[in-house]
């Protein structure tokens, strides 16, 4: 019993970053602007709690720091992509090279004289809630758990409840669908867009605070390493439903729990062959899935006006 | 005209970043040229860097032409140095000229196998392949990770590396005195090929007519799907000799993670060479020179060789900009 409520532990731990991200994606492809960017703005959201948390000495700081590296990176994928016009998963390519470039070289060029330094902060600690965190398995899994574990899986509820019953849910998702007819009833696309593209980049900024600060407590070069695409997948497994996106980061969390964990129990099969679970299981959910996904209608489509 | 501007852009906000580092710009780009051309031994070290670079470039360009975003340079790129890796070894005793062009064919078809899984999890399973590619990437990787720990691995080496391939597998030195292999010769082969199959044939026609318009393309009989298989395999195919010739020519032995970064390189190569294969030549030479400048750059000036990557990224971001805003004024 105890190996289940670890491993479930475990798998929510690794699922936190993903889920931060992936409910960003999910704000952008509803909003019909394909979220490939997503791996580098939670690189550059890692990037910048680390760096103000240790600047400015305080976690709250770094976490607003998070939001504003992730949302000023994804702000280059709204202009590019939106305003601009160009191929939207291109684009998102792009600002994964930069942000990789851009982090590996500010955290030499800036704060290492040359060399890459190791900038180390304090990890965030976890909340207990009282009474509930001392239920016997389930308590310490899940009332145990840092601030920012809480703090994504009340974004789950928070976005379910504003896709399906408020005015801003109701018109980026019409936007995601057909941008012309919400144009149409006075909505204005492009600025839906631009707004849900940064809400996704201050999302997935935060992912990668959970990353550096939370779990890891400082910053190494390509630290994300593919999560943000997991993510991705995660939108795409989940349906791009906040709640399907919990479970598909919860499942990828799982894949990769049991696979540390299996690694640790030193079976004879290759480190390397188990290291491919998260990534296979990825695959294999993705296309065991298969044709059924329905996109938002309009993703990948450009919108602009027609001059008059 | 675009791509040399942007690159021009691109350079000019890395200065600033180079200013902001506290080194001077012009120093550092100066030791970049120096580095990257600054005689003939540095010339055939960027030469021997960009040979992989065009290559892949080319095979994601024609992917691109065919609206097919291949992002699986990497596996592909890793499973083609793997295999002929293990042709190289494993024939040891086939003679000098029968053994490069074994294990390159190899490493062609290795490359053709993991793109071909990716365009057929599309096909069959509707997984799109910017994340089937991305995500056999890291299988691929370990896939080599696990042959070093294993069968081709060097016991004793400290490093995941396999044992010195035959002498008889390099690949022959182009110019005596310099590191230069016949690699670029190989890439200038496929650069022309690929720009007569692009242009002058029924396959290259299909692929252009695709990328245009797909209803079009539907209505003149061609089969989406069909070209979709097509285009990743040949990408593969290139990618996978891209690998075998890092292998053969340049390490002589493969190491863990020699194909890291390459695939992400090649979109941004692919790119910066307009999707043409002709001018995805000298976008992968500049790309090339680029990397090799920067070491020097590193250590001459002291500016990290990340930067490389933040002038590709920019360099893509000012394309894509310009891309998509002529694409909308040829719309309205």
């Amino acid at each position: 019993m105890d190996v289940v409520a670890e491993l479930l532990a475990a798998a929510l731990r690794i699922a936190t970053p993903l889920l931060f991200a992936a409910l960003g994606g999910i704000l952008s492809e509803r909003a019909g602007v394909f979220a490939v960017g997503l791996e580098g703005m939670m690189l550059a959201g890692a990037f910048a709690g680390v760096i103000a948390t240790h600047a400015l000495g305080h976690a709250g700081l770094g976490l607003i720091a998070s939001v504003v590296g992730g949302g000023l990176l994804s702000a280059v994928v709204a202009v590019v992509a939106v305003r601009y016009c160009a191929d939207q998963m291109v684009t998102g390519l792009a600002v994964n090279i930069l942000a990789l470039g851009l982090t590996s070289f500010l955290l030499r060029g800036l704060f290492g004289r040359g060399e890459a330094p190791i900038i180390r902060v304090t990890p965030l600690t976890s909340i207990s809630i009282p009474v509930l965190a001392d239920i016997p398995v389930v308590g310490p899994l899940l009332f145990r758990q840092p601030a920012l574990t809480y703090a994504g899986l009340a974004l789950v509820v928070m976005l379910f409840v504003a896709f399906q019953r408020t005015q801003a849910g109701l018109t980026l998702r019409a936007v995601g669908e057909n941008p012309t007819a919400a144009f149409a009833s006075g909505a204005n696309p492009i600025r839906v867009r631009f707004l849900a593209v940064i809400g996704a980049g201050a999302l997935a900024g935060v992912g990668g605070a959970v990353l550096s600060l939370q779990q890891v407590g400082t910053f190494t070069d390509g630290m994300t390493n593919g999560r943000g695409y997991l993510a991705l997948a995660a939108v795409i497994v989940g349906r791009w439903s906040p709640v399907g996106a919990l479970v598909g980061c919860l499942l990828f969390g799982s894949a990769d729990a049991l696979q540390l964990r299996i690694q640790g129990l030193r079976l004879p099969i290759s480190s390397y062959v188990i290291q491919m679970l998260p990534y296979v299981v990825s695959l294999a959910v993705l296309a065991g899935l298969g044709r059924g996904a329905r996109l938002p209608a309009a993703i990948g489509t450009p919108f602009f006006r027609e001059p008059r | 005209m675009r791509p040399v501007l942007a690159v021009a852009l691109a350079l000019a906000m890395t200065a600033l970043l180079i200013a902001a580092a506290g080194k001077n710009p012009l120093l550092a780009y100066a030791a970049l040229g120096r580095g990257a051309l600054g005689s003939w031994d540095r010339i055939g070290v960027g030469l021997n860097k960009a040979t992989p670079y065009v290559l892949t470039g080319i095979g994601v360009a024609l992917c691109f032409r065919a609206r097919v975003i291949n992002i699986g340079g990497e596996g592909q790129i890793a499973l083609g140095g793997l295999a002929a890796t293990w042709i190289a070894l494993t024939f040891p005793q086939a003679p000098p000229v029968v053994l490069p062009l074994l294990a390159l064919t190899a490493g062609a078809l290795a490359g053709t196998g993991w793109a071909a899984l990716a365009a057929a999890i599309r096909l069959h399973r509707g997984v799109h392949e910017v994340l089937g590619t991305l995500l056999l990437n890291f299988v691929g990787v370990l896939i080599v990770s696990e042959a070093l720990q294993g069968a081709l691995g060097e016991p004793g080496a400290g490093f995941p590396q396999s044992p010195l391939l035959p002498r008889a597998s390099w690949l022959p030195r182009v110019l005596s005195g310099s590191d230069l292999h016949a690699g670029i010769l190989i890439a200038l082969i496929v650069v022309v090929a690929a720009h007569a199959l692009l242009w002058r044939t029924p396959f290259g026609f299909r692929m252009r007519v695709l990328g245009a318009s797909v209803p079009a393309a539907v209505y003149a009989g061609i089969s989406p799907p069909g070209v979709l298989l097509g285009v990743m395999s040949l990408a593969g195919a290139l990618a996978g000799l891209a690998g075998a010739i890092e292998v053969l020519g340049v390490h002589y032995r493969l190491i863990d993670g020699f194909s890291h970064g390459f695939g992400f390189n090649a979109v941004a190569i692919a790119l910066l060479g307009a999707l043409n294969p002709i001018t995805v030549l000298p976008a992968g030479l500049f790309f090339g020179f680029l990397e090799t400048g920067a070491l020097a750059m590193q250590r001459a000036v002291g500016v990290p060789t990340p930067l490389v990557a933040v002038i590709q990224g920019l360099t893509m971001i000012f394309i894509l900009s310009a891309m998509g805003l002529s694409a909308r004024r040829s719309k309205v």
